[in-house]
């Protein structure tokens, strides 16, 4: 249902950030009356987080201050960089009532579907 | 998925289209990598796993004359449900990531999260004081600083020579 769409380019519009742009790991659940998407964002502000929704494309973008490690590395197995990914979800959805909060470096959105769209359950009757 | 070309008006007046494929493309050979080293043995030969199943947090480690500095992204995870514990050479991370929805098991189509248990050795490079050690838990980053013990500083070793 939901299509990963447009996903990085490099971070030039702020010289001042990390210069890489990584992708967040998400989960995506449907729950019928709203879609929850959660993504891993360690590390940022919730200031610097983005949120749109436009012709049905859903962008999440997050800019995460740099965080030097002290002395000399021995270890580095992941980089420190801005989040940018997009998600093509269709129309549907109640864009006024798109919310988000983060919290423990993650971000959740919810995404309301419009009530003329929601399943809803048929009852059978029998005659 | 994201090799799919696609660009959104917000996109197209900021990056070239053959930039920005390779940069998906990029992106996406490096999650692949991510994806099947972070599962597997070889995710650090020099770095015991625990149990099979559980899943490794990646680690960032830097030192200097007295101090060794390990930061563990681990988004989501409540800060009581991490254990961090420290010997002389080595710090071991583990706890457990809970997921909220997880227990309903319905509805999640799409899955790139790590759930479950976690543990992490990771020796380390000089010994140190397992009395001095700080943990703080930031946005989902775990910062460990250690602090080493003044005996683990280099010794001069006099070479004997048989009588």
């Amino acid at each position: 249902m939901v299509t990963q769409t447009q996903t990085t380019m490099p971070a030039t519009e702020q010289p001042a950030a990390p210069t890489q742009t990584y992708q967040p790991n998400v989960d995506i659940c449907d729950l019928g009356a709203e879609v929850l998407l959660v993504a891993d964002i360690p590390g940022a502000r919730a200031s610097g987080i983005d949120v749109t929704f436009e012709d049905g494309v859903l962008e999440v973008r997050a800019a995460v201050p740099l965080r030097e490690l002290p002395g000399r590395v021995v270890r580095q197995e992941y980089g420190i960089g801005n989040y940018r990914r997009s998600f093509r979800l269709g129309e549907g959805f109640d864009a006024a009532q798109i919310s988000a909060d983060y919290k423990k470096g993650v971000l959740t959105i919810h995404l309301p579907r419009l009530a003329a769209v929601r399943p809803r359950k048929v009852e059978v009757k029998t005659a | 998925m994201s090799l799919i070309p696609f660009r959104t008006k917000r996109s197209s007046g900021m990056e070239s289209g053959s930039l920005a494929t390779l940069a998906d493309f990029r992106n996406e050979m490096n999650r692949l990598f991510e994806g099947f080293f972070s599962r597997s043995p070889l995710a650090s030969p020099w770095f015991e796993t625990s149990e099979p199943g559980q899943w490794l947090p990646a680690i960032d480690m830097s030192e200097n004359d007295t101090q060794i500095h390990i930061r563990a992204e681990l988004p989501g995870i409540d800060p009581k449900d991490v254990d961090v514990s420290v010997s002389e050479d080595r710090l071991v991370i583990s706890g457990e990531k809970k997921s909220e929805k997880e227990a309903s098991g319905e509805g999640w189509s799409h899955r790139e999260s790590h759930y479950g248990g976690f543990s992490r050795a990771i020796p380390l490079p000089e010994s140190v004081d397992p009395a001095k050690v700080t943990a703080r838990y930031d946005k989902g980053v775990l910062m460990v600083e250690l602090t080493k013990s003044p005996t683990s500083a280099s010794r001069k070793v006099p070479v004997l020579t048989a009588k």
